[in-house]
């Protein structure tokens, strides 16, 4: 072969591959398999104190959904009651069926802004995702600088990335962008305009391996593949 | 502002009928984004009166790259690439959580080889790292001589660094699943050279009994100094509380006198298998942010030798998928880098590229508590505060 492939032939390799791959790595289709006790037990105990019955432990990954109105309150509970002082990070995630970027969801999902606030413990591992839901018709959240001091910076990034409005911020102005910039870059429906002008050539490249241009090396590969697989 | 005079002064002033009560104009004073102690492109725009800032606003945003967007059109392995340019003074270190979180979400079992070398090289580079602070700072300060010294131990930790993965400040060498087989081979020759290469473990060993000696010279040459200690000691003090709040992270935290250290409490490397001691400070002041990180490069070469004493024999690799697919799901996994928490929050939707990566960035937090920290010092001391936070402005901007 001296041309790329077409396209049809790219994903057929493309999924032959991770098929290949699947037999040795057990359970990749079933995400719930590696929540641990320990983290779901966490999880469970967060979401009990800030009155939520909505919680998951998926991979290591404690997280508590709270409504929007009780958010600074759930904050606060979690930061004084459980004793997660630390505040990690704040940011949020735009669940959309429509994307300029990317690749779009598989099934479809309800159109919001989740905001997230990761909070942990200093003396062991304890640790917690809190998250909330925001409209994308009007999106806006009470803020959490009187809990956190560190949820300034954090809140105007989110602020300016996603267009969410932080209720009772004492400075919502913009942090990374310049003040004139329009537009929210990580919303979905933000395209990735270099990317419009060209398409991101690195995305083929796994299926261009050496072996299409020299035959040998790429024969010795498959050999020491097999190997590996017996 | 008000100010005690001299009781002649003051005599002398009430005679001749003037006010005592100076009247000073609060000025504005334009720092950066070109300033040497900003290490990069930071601005600050302090409000002073006279020598005392009132307050202060840190401009960023200069070096924002929108990694965060980038990754939502890239592969995961193409990722890896990105993360490097984070915080480029210690580049390896940035690569770590986000493998053990593709990992995590993949559930890849990766050989305890890989993770070895792993962690041996992840302390490199907070040693490399740490050595930065030890010649930037007390440069900072007016002391030029540590510079030559840290630099030239630097310049060998990075041969070291170098050696193996091929990059002295973007290694680009984890693979989701292990480490890349070392550089230097074709696929004839993959067989062979996909191991350390020769003498690594030997001269990384004694690079590493040279590394005391070298924070002795260092300790010899700064701590004892007066000027240092009086430009240091008790300047900038950061209460535990306030920094947690804050999020500060890392080194700065453990100056504040918290002893948390993720290689302690989460198990993305198996530091569980090293005995280190965590260096923690009393006060939270410059002096001890300095005192901490000295004590971190000894420490991290004692795991360094630790680790290659029982380096466990085995493939860098687990079995992966050619195209790599990470599973439905979401994960955060953080890790103690040199500058401190680093995490990534990685949301799959069982595809090729992420759909949302979010970088937790140390720098970025630890550099959010400035506003308060700054407030009511002198302008001399936030020369002092800025250098001992130990920021990297790609950290900061992403």
């Amino acid at each position: 072969m001296t041309t790329n492939p077409p396209d049809e032939a790219v994903s057929a390799k493309g999924e032959e591959a991770v098929d290949e791959g699947a037999e040795s790595v057990a359970g990749v289709t079933e995400p719930d398999t590696s929540s641990d006790p320990a983290v779901a037990e966490f999880a469970e105990r967060i979401a009990s104190l800030v009155g939520s019955d909505t919680w998951s432990a998926d991979f290591g990954n404690a997280k508590v959904q709270v409504p929007a109105v009780s958010w600074v309150e759930s904050v606060d509970k979690v930061r004084s009651e459980a004793g997660l002082e630390f505040f990690s990070f704040l940011s949020a995630i735009d669940w959309s069926n429509e994307v300029e970027v990317g690749d779009p969801l598989e099934s479809r999902v309800s159109e919001r802004f989740e905001v997230l606030v990761r909070l942990s413990s200093v003396e062991n591992n304890d640790a917690v995702t809190l998250s909330t839901d925001v409209s994308k018709e009007d999106p806006r959240l009470a803020s959490l600088v009187d809990v956190f001091g560190g949820a300034n910076w954090h809140e105007r990034e989110a602020a300016e990335m996603f267009g969410i409005e932080f209720e009772g911020h004492p400075n919502l102005t913009k942090l990374y962008l310049p003040d004139a910039f329009e537009g929210f870059p990580l919303r979905k429906s933000f395209p990735l305009l270099s990317r419009e002008v060209k398409p991101w050539p690195g995305l083929v490249d796994v299926e261009d391996q050496p072996s299409t241009e020299n035959p040998e090396a790429g024969a010795d590969q498959e050999n020491a593949e097999s190997e590996e697989g017996e | 502002m008000s100010q005690t005079l001299d009781p002649q002064a003051a005599a002398h002033l009430s005679e001749v009928a003037v006010s005592v009560e100076l009247q000073t104009a609060d000025m504005t004073l334009n720092i950066g984004p070109q300033h040497p102690s900003t290490h990069g492109v930071l601005r600050l725009v302090a409000k002073i009166d006279g020598e005392r800032i009132e307050s202060v606003q840190p401009v960023i945003g200069y070096m924002h790259r929108g990694y965060e967007k980038l990754a939502e059109v890239r592969t995961y392995p193409q990722v890896t690439a990105l993360v490097n340019r984070i915080d480029w003074v210690s580049g390896f270190a940035n690569e770590i959580p986000l493998m053990a979180a593709l990992e995590r979400l993949m559930e890849l079992e990766v050989p305890e080889r890989a993770l070895s070398i792993r962690l041996i090289l992840t302390e490199l580079a907070r040693i490399s790292s740490h050595l930065i602070f030890m010649s930037s700072y007390p440069l900072e300060l007016g002391a030029a001589t540590p510079l030559m010294h840290a630099l030239r131990e630097r310049e060998r930790v990075l041969e070291l660094l170098e050696g193996v993965t091929g990059g002295r400040f973007h290694p680009n060498f984890n693979r989701i699943g292990g480490v890349k087989p070392a550089a230097g081979g074709g696929s004839t020759m993959k067989k062979v050279s996909q191991d350390l290469p020769q003498g690594f473990l030997a001269e990384t060993k004694a690079a590493m009994a040279r590394m005391d000696l070298i924070c002795d010279d260092l300790e010899d040459l700064v701590s004892g100094n007066e000027i240092f200690m009086a430009r240091t000691k008790d300047v900038a003090v950061i209460p535990a509380a306030k920094a947690m709040a804050f999020g500060v992270s890392g080194p700065n935290l453990r100056a504040s006198g918290v002893g948390f250290d993720l290689r302690k409490h989460e198990n993305y490397l198996p530091y569980h298998k090293y005995e280190f001691d965590i260096p923690v400070g009393e006060n939270g002041d410059c002096w001890d942010r300095y005192q901490v990180r000295l004590e971190e490069i000894r420490q991290a070469a004692r795991i360094i030798n630790q680790a290659i004493d029982d380096i466990p024999p085995g493939p860098l690799q687990a079995k992966v998928p050619r195209v790599i697919k990470v599973p439905r799901g979401e994960t955060y996994v953080r890790a103690e880098n040199p500058k401190g928490e680093m995490g990534y929050y990685v949301v799959s939707d069982g595809g090729r590229i992420p759909y949302r990566l979010k970088i937790r960035s140390a720098s970025f937090s630890n550099l959010s508590i400035l506003p308060w920290a700054l407030k009511g010092l002198l302008v001399p001391d936030l020369i002092a505060l800025l250098g001992s936070l130990d920021f990297v402005l790609g950290d900061v901007d992403r």
